[in-house]
Formats: C-alpha cells, sequence, structure tokens
C-alpha cells in the first residue's frame, strides 16, 4: 500500500506513528538507489557510497520520526541536503579512511558492480569501432579520468573538441551495446 | 520528472545523456551541477540513465586499465600509468630501425614510441604489416600534437601475449587533403615469444 504513496505521505505517516516500518522500509527503497548515486559520484568508492547510504538513511528516518521535516513535501530535497552535509563530514573528519577506502574498497567488500553485468567482449569489439580519435580520448577519460583540457593538451585536441568527441563516442558506445532484437 | 512516486517509468524533462556524462566526470558548473543533483533526487527515470551510465563507464575504465586497447595516447598516459603502479613495457623506435621486443605475463602496458617529424602533417594514419608485406591494420587518422616529436602506440597486450615469434613492420603516414600519402618513417618490430603455452596462431 505504501508503493504508489508519494513523498509527502510517506512523511507524514512516518511523523505520525501509522504503519511506521512499511513506510520507512518504503522510503528506504526509494531513496537508497538515489543516495548510492549520489555517494558514487562524489566518493568515487562503492564502498563509502554504501556507507553513505546508511547514514543518510539513518538520519531521514530519524528526522522523520521526530517530525523535524516541516514541510513533508520536501523529502527528496532533505535527502540531498543531507548528502551534501554527510560527504562533507566525511571528507572532514576521514580522510585518511576514505583513501584506504579508494585503494582497498573493492577488495575489501564484495561489491555488486553494474559494470559486471556488461559483455566486456563486446564493449571491446565496440571500442574497436570508434574513430582513433574516440577511442584515444575514452581511453584517456576513463583509464583514471584524466580531464577534458589535460587530454585535449596531450592529444593535440582542443578542450571544446575533447568534450565533443567524448559525447559522440559515448552516444555510439550506448547504441552499439544495446540489446539487439 | 517523475510522479514524485519513486516509479521510473517516464520523465518529461529527461537529462541530456551529454549532461549526465558531464556531470558523472565531474565537468558541471556548480550551480548545473546542483541542479542536475536535484532532478535526481525526484526522478528514478534519469537516475537509472546515469546508472547505466556509471556502468559503461566503471566497464570502460577496467577495459582501458586492462591494455587489451589498440590505440594511440599521449606521453603524459604512459608516464601516469608507471607512476600508479603499472607496468608498461616500452619501446622506442627511430624511423627505420628494427627492435627486438617481446611481452611477459606480467606486463600491464605494451606501447611503441614512433620517432617521426610531424610537422606540417594534417593527418596522420598507422599501418601495419606482416613480413610477407600484407596489411594486419589499420589506424586512420590518429591523434597527434605537431611538436611532439612521436606518435605513441599501445598494442593490445591480450593479443601481443598470445602472439607467435613474428615480424611486423608499422608505417606513419602523412595524408594531405587530396588523400596523397607521404611516408613519415617505417618501423619494424622482431617479436619474440618468451610466454610459454600454445604456440599461437602462423600468419
Amino acid at each position: 500500500m505504501f508503493v504508489g504513496m508519494s513523498d509527502a505521505a510517506l512523511a507524514r505517516r512516518i511523523a505520525d506513528g501509522r504503519g511506521e516500518a512499511e513506510a520507512e522500509a518504503e522510503v528506504c527503497r526509494r531513496m537508497g538507489p538515489r543516495i548510492r548515486l549520489y555517494g558514487l559520484r562524489h566518493l568515487r568508492s562503492a564502498a563509502a557510497a554504501d556507507d553513505l547510504v546508511q547514514q543518510v538513511l539513518l538520519k531521514t528516518i530519524e528526522a522523520l520520526r521526530a517530525g523535524r521535516l516541516r514541510d513533508a513535501m520536501k523529502l527528496a530535497p532533505f535527502v540531498l541536503g543531507t548528502c551534501r552535509m554527510t560527504v562533507l563530514d566525511v571528507r572532514r573528519s576521514r580522510q585518511r579512511q576514505e583513501q584506504l577506502l579508494e585503494e582497498f574498497g573493492r577488495e575489501l567488500i564484495p561489491v555488486q558492480s553494474g559494470a559486471a553485468r556488461l559483455d566486456g567482449e563486446r564493449l571491446a569489439r565496440c571500442v574497436g569501432a570508434l574513430r582513433e580519435r574516440e577511442r584515444s580520448v575514452v581511453v584517456m577519460t576513463y583509464y583514471d579520468e584524466i580531464s577534458a583540457i589535460e587530454a585535449g593538451r596531450s592529444l593535440g585536441i582542443s578542450e571544446a573538441n575533447v568534450r565533443v568527441i567524448r559525447h559522440r563516442a559515448l552516444k555510439q558506445l550506448r547504441a552499439c551495446m544495446e540489446p539487439t532484437a | 520528472m517523475t510522479d514524485n512516486l519513486g516509479t521510473a517509468a517516464t520523465c518529461d524533462t529527461p537529462v541530456d545523456p551529454a549532461v549526465l556524462a558531464d556531470y558523472w566526470l565531474a565537468l558541471l558548473p556548480a550551480a548545473e551541477e546542483a541542479a542536475v543533483e536535484a532532478h535526481l533526487f525526484e526522478c528514478d527515470a534519469c537516475g537509472a540513465r546515469l546508472q547505466s551510465l556509471v556502468d559503461l563507464a566503471e566497464a570502460l575504465r577496467a577495459l582501458a586499465r586492462s591494455g587489451a586497447l589498440r590505440v594511440v595516447l599521449p606521453e603524459q598516459f604512459v608516464r601516469h600509468a608507471a607512476e600508479t603502479g603499472r607496468r608498461v613495457r616500452q619501446y622506442d623506435f627511430e624511423p627505420g630501425q628494427t627492435v627486438p621486443c617481446t611481452i611477459s605475463a606480467d606486463d600491464d602496458l605494451l606501447v611503441a614510441r614512433l620517432a617521426a617529424d610531424l610537422g606540417g602533417a594534417e593527418r596522420v594514419d598507422l599501418i601495419f604489416h606482416d613480413a610477407q608485406g600484407v596489411e594486419r591494420g589499420r589506424l586512420t587518422d590518429i591523434p597527434f600534437r605537431t611538436g611532439a616529436g612521436h606518435v605513441i602506440f599501445q598494442e593490445s597486450v591480450t593479443f601481443a601475449k598470445a602472439a607467435p615469434s613474428s615480424r611486423m613492420v608499422a608505417s606513419l603516414l602523412a595524408v594531405d587533403a587530396n588523400g596523397e600519402a607521404r611516408l613519415l618513417g617505417e618501423y619494424f618490430f622482431e617479436h619474440t615469444r618468451t610466454i610459454p603455452g600454445p604456440p599461437g596462431w602462423e600468419w
């Protein structure tokens, strides 16, 4: 019954103590993937992103239970704001731990990676079909996320062109990796 | 945008895939990044599209780091790979030079630095021939920096580790707007297989 409920209605349910456990579970199901993506983007570690999901969901549920979310319509902005604050805290107080997570996180904690679902051989063929400049830019960009400025300068391509080339390559790769009928 | 029910069915104002890609690479201005994040926290359809981009980015990262791609790369990349602990086997060639080369099982990347005067070149192609002169590969319109004085080519370690002992010739050609080609240099690889196992194929 909570699956189709709006964020605002869920927030009110939890604050009122009605159907609390199921409503809380729905908030976690709904917000968890969004928080994880945010964590992956800003912490660049699957393990750190999983930690962020737990921390932010705990803070969110606590706030909802205590009725601290004044405007129940603003659950998503509240969760996003909590993500931002938590990531800042993580960066301030756990720099060393973050480095270790970056370095060893993938080995220490088994993470279900979406990349594993992709057909590696097919991707290699798709990358092999790119034009030379596209392949060079893609390798430079994703090997270690070398910036467009650095990649362009060292390849003799302007920064603006690197962006165009990267987007064209990604578009071609997405099309190439789409399931065939 | 979704109907705020957490469903990923549709989005009336989907974020452009190029913007999502830039978001993932932290290339957006702060205000645009904040707007994209606010949207992502309301819209699971765009979240799912970002997730598929993240999956692709992770797979590309793994592929790039595997050393299995034939690709032209700059000096900066080779230096960075070596400084971050990758085992990079490198060979330097002058035009006309024959260089004995091999690869070991624990090499991560294999690169050849082909010296050439690239001044005045509009387009450069890199072509490979076997010992019989049969063309075995062509990289058309490779990226290059005019003043670099060389082109760095990464050979696939997967290919090289399986290759039999053989001779290969690489040629750098400058191609003008009319399609006229000018030889910049030829480079001769004398590859000796040192990894035990099946003998590989015969060309």
